[in-house]
C-alpha cells in the first residue's frame, strides 16, 4: 500500500507534468502562429525549457514515488535528474548559437526592430 | 456521508478536525491504487504531447527560412526526449530512458552544425 | 487502468505516414540544407518509431548515424557544392 509521502511525491510530480505540458501546447501554437524568427525564439524557448525540463523533473517525482517500479524506480529518478539538467544547459546554448549566426549570416529580417546597436557595432567594424 | 456524521459527533476542536481531516485523506489514499492513477494519467497525457509535435511539423513544413526549420526540429527533439521519459515509466522498462539522452545531444549538435554553416558563410572559412 | 497498446500503434502509423512524407519533400525540394533538415526529421520520425517498438539499441545507434554524422558529412558537402540545385 503506498504511503502518504509516495501520494505526495507523485501528485507534486504531476502538476509539474501539467504544468509541462500546457507549455508545450502553448509553445507549439505559438510556433506556428508568430510573424518571424526572433519572435520564435520565444516560442522555442518556451517548449523546451517550459514544455521538457519541468515535466521531466515530474517524471524524476512521480518515478520516485511510484513504488510498482520496483528497486529500478531509483535508477529512473536519477538518470531524469540528469537528463534534465543536460537539457538546461543544451536548450539555451544551442538556440543562442542559431540566433547568432542568423544574425551574422543576415538569414532572417530582424523584424521587431527599433534600434540594431549590434548591426551599427558591426557597421563599424568593432565587433 | 459517515464523514459528516464522525464530524458532528466530535466536538468541533481544532486539533480534532485536523486529526479528522488527515485520517480521511489516507482513507482516499488506501482507496485508489497508485498505480492505476499513475498509468491512466499517463497515458491521457500521451494526446496533447502529440497534437504538440504535429504542429510542429507543420511549422518545418512551412518555415519560409532554413533558421525556422532548424529552431522547429530543436523545440521538437527536446519535447519528444520529454515524451520518452514519460514513456519510461508507463512500459515499465527502466534501460530505455537511455534513448532520451542521446536524442537531447544529437539534437543540439545538428543545431551546431547548421549555425556553423550559416556563420562560415559569411566569414569565409 | 487504461489500455495504452492501441494508443501506441495508432502513435506509430502515423509517425510512419510523416516519415514517409518527410522522405519525399526531401528528394523534391531544391534547397539542399532544406533537403538536410528534411531528412533529420524523417530519422527523428523513425527513431520515435524504434522507441515504441521497444528497440532501445537500434534508437541509440540511429539516432548517433542519423541525426549526428549524415546531416555532418552532408552539410560539409553543401559547402563545397552550393546550396541550390541547378536544374539543366
Amino acid at each position: 500500500m503506498a504511503s502518504l509521502l509516495e501520494w505526495t511525491l507523485v501528485l507534486v510530480g504531476q502538476a509539474l507534468i501539467t504544468v509541462g505540458v500546457f507549455c508545450d501546447l502553448v509553445a507549439s501554437i505559438s510556433m506556428l502562429r508568430f510573424p518571424n524568427f526572433y519572435t520564435r525564439l520565444h516560442a522555442a524557448t518556451v517548449g523546451s525549457i517550459g514544455g521538457a525540463f519541468v515535466p521531466i523533473v515530474g517524471v524524476a517525482l512521480v518515478a520516485a514515488g511510484s513504488e510498482f517500479l520496483g528497486v529500478y524506480r531509483w535508477f529512473l529518478s536519477g538518470a531524469s535528474l540528469v537528463i534534465a539538467f543536460v537539457e538546461l544547459l543544451l536548450a539555451g546554448a544551442g538556440s543562442h548559437a542559431l540566433a547568432r549566426a542568423t544574425h551574422r549570416s543576415r538569414a532572417a529580417p530582424v523584424q521587431p526592430v527599433i534600434v540594431d546597436q549590434l548591426e551599427e557595432d558591426r557597421g563599424k567594424g568593432e565587433v | 456521508m459517515k464523514f459528516l456524521d464522525e464530524l458532528a459527533g466530535t466536538s468541533l476542536h481544532a486539533s480534532n478536525l485536523i486529526k479528522a481531516i488527515v485520517l480521511r485523506i489516507m482513507g482516499w489514499s488506501l482507496m485508489i491504487d497508485l498505480e492505476s492513477w499513475v498509468l491512466t494519467y499517463l497515458t491521457l497525457l500521451m494526446i496533447p504531447y502529440f497534437i504538440a509535435f504535429l504542429l510542429y511539423l507543420v511549422r518545418i513544413l512551412k518555415g519560409p527560412t532554413l533558421s525556422d526549420r532548424v529552431l522547429a526540429v530543436d523545440a521538437l527533439g527536446y519535447d519528444l526526449a520529454a515524451f520518452m521519459t514519460m514513456l519510461t515509466i508507463l512500459v515499465r522498462s527502466p534501460i530505455i530512458i537511455v534513448c532520451s539522452v542521446v536524442l537531447i545531444l544529437w539534437i543540439f549538435s545538428l543545431d551546431i552544425y547548421v549555425a556553423k554553416y550559416l556563420e562560415a558563410k559569411e566569414l569565409g572559412g | 487502468m487504461m489500455d495504452y497498446v492501441d494508443l501506441v500503434f495508432l502513435m506509430m502509423g502515423i509517425t510512419a505516414v510523416i516519415s514517409v512524407s518527410f522522405t519525399f519533400l526531401a528528394v523534391k525540394t531544391k534547397d539542399l540544407m532544406h533537403a538536410v533538415i528534411f531528412s533529420s526529421v524523417q530519422s527523428i520520425a523513425y527513431a520515435l518509431v524504434y522507441f515504441l517498438l521497444m528497440a532501445p539499441d537500434i534508437v541509440l545507434v540511429y539516432v548517433a548515424v542519423s541525426v549526428g554524422i549524415y546531416p555532418l558529412i552532408l552539410i560539409l558537402v553543401v559547402k563545397r557544392v552550393g546550396r541550390f540545385e541547378v536544374t539543366a
